[in-house]
């Protein structure tokens, strides 16, 4: 049993603002890196669906295409965005642990 | 047979969606479309983005169109200065074969006209070549990269360009005798246009119109499905970036106005011409012994219309907001 097939890593948005935390990646790159880091691997239509919606809330930002691949970057409102979520995240990881330490 | 499905799930997506992001998630496809359940994920994907477009979110999709107005914008300008070259070959025709050009010769103020269309047809091609060239080279490289159809489709003018070299080689042919056609003459009397030499000449101008217009809409074909804005040449051991439409379009308001004062010249020219010579602007003097009033009436039609098309899409470009304020 994976914990991925319960929807841990569910939200393709939160996955790509986390790969490009590490630095501006093109789509490809985007998959492998969030593949090595969560397991999951998204579908091209799910990448791009996250990235169409990134991209047009000002979250992520293009740069000029090398040949057919255009890379993408966080933008500071995007950086913010995933400092914030991830805080979140981490309160709620200590709580849990918290709890199960508890039982 | 996953792979060979790729373009077909490409343009299941809006229109809208794939004019900015088509090359990219196609270049994605090429490396990771495998399995059904990556056929199944984009079908998903192009439904998600109708949607999107469906749901009025307020979503800028018009930054994400505005590549496509500039691009369309220049595009109009281009065709409106084919149009116009048209137009400018009919006037050189109907005059070469009219009194009209032993009085420009002599009359100060038609040479002055005809002086001024002949600068605005120079200024106005340089204009085209100058704008044009980094969006050319751009197109060439990505149709040569990508081997795709928009290769055939840079041939249409190559082709259209042979064909109307082969067809003026053959006219000559025919000319000076070496090719004999019935009902065609090889020295024509005066005031006559047989049939078959009339024929000979239409065919040639309907080589040119025809191949203009085909070339004129594969160039737009392709132009309209490359997406990249900016482009990097390196020369003399620099490189320099261009930012492809941007860089366009001052080009295309220079070729607009020279479009516009090359109109007004013609116009002056015509109606100095006529009032000096009404009789050749009543009679025959058009291309193959047609009317002269029928010709220039259109001629200056064709290039009004073209003129205008041409402001109306350097006014499309000025809009852009990627465009630097005046």
């Amino acid at each position: 049993m994976d914990i991925n097939d319960f929807g841990l890593f569910s939200n393709p948005s939160l996955l790509i603002l986390a790969s490009l935390a590490g630095g501006e990646k093109h789509g490809y790159a985007m998959m492998e890196d969030i593949r090595v880091m969560t397991g999951v691997r998204l579908g091209a239509g799910t990448l791009y669906g996250a990235i169409t919606r990134l991209e047009q809330s000002g979250l992520i930002e293009s740069l000029p295409a090398d040949e057919r691949r255009r890379p993408y970057r966080l933008t500071a409102q995007g950086a913010l965005l995933l400092r914030q979520t991830l805080s979140d995240l981490e309160k709620f990881a200590g709580l849990g642990l918290k709890r199960l330490a508890a039982t | 047979m996953i792979r060979r499905l790729r373009p077909w799930l490409t343009r299941l997506y809006p229109r809208a969606w794939r004019i900015r992001y088509e090359d990219e998630f196609t270049a994605l496809l090429e490396q990771c479309l495998n399995s059904p359940l990556d056929v199944l994920d984009i079908l998903l994907g192009a439904i998600d983005a109708h949607l999107l477009l469906l749901s009025g979110e307020p979503l800028n999709w018009r930054v994400m169109n505005m590549l496509n107005k500039i691009r369309t914008a220049v595009l109009i300008v281009f065709a409106a200065y084919i149009g116009f070259v048209v137009a400018g070959f009919a006037l050189v025709g109907m005059a070469d074969d009219s009194p009209m050009i032993a009085l420009t010769k002599t009359n100060p103020s038609l040479t002055a006209a005809w002086v001024t269309i002949q600068t605005g047809a120079t200024i106005g091609l340089l204009a085209v070549v100058i704008g044009g060239l980094p969006l050319a080279i751009t197109v060439i490289r990505q149709a040569l990269s990508d081997a795709r159809r928009g290769l055939r489709l840079l041939l249409v003018p190559a082709f259209a360009l042979l064909a109307l070299v082969a067809y003026v080689m053959f006219v000559l042919a025919v000319g000076n005798g070496r090719i004999q056609l019935p009902g065609v003459e090889r020295v024509i009397q005066p005031g006559t246009f047989p049939p078959g030499n009339r024929l000979l000449m239409a065919g040639l101008m309907a080589t040119f119109v025809l191949g203009a217009i085909a070339s004129t809409l594969a160039v737009w074909k392709v132009i309209s499905r490359t997406d990249i804005e900016q482009e990097t040449f390196r020369a003399l051991k620099r490189s320099i970036t261009v930012i492809i439409y941007r860089f366009a379009y001052w080009p295309a308001v220079v070729t607009t106005l020279a479009m516009f004062v090359m109109l007004v010249a013609t116009v002056i020219w015509g109606t100095l011409a006529f009032a000096s010579l009404p009789g050749v602007f009543a009679g025959n003097f058009g291309p193959w012994g047609t009317s002269t009033q029928v010709w220039f009436v259109g001629i200056t039609l064709l290039m009004t219309l073209s003129t205008v098309a041409a402001f109306l899409g350097v006014i499309r470009a000025r809009s852009s907001q990627r465009l630097p304020p005046p």
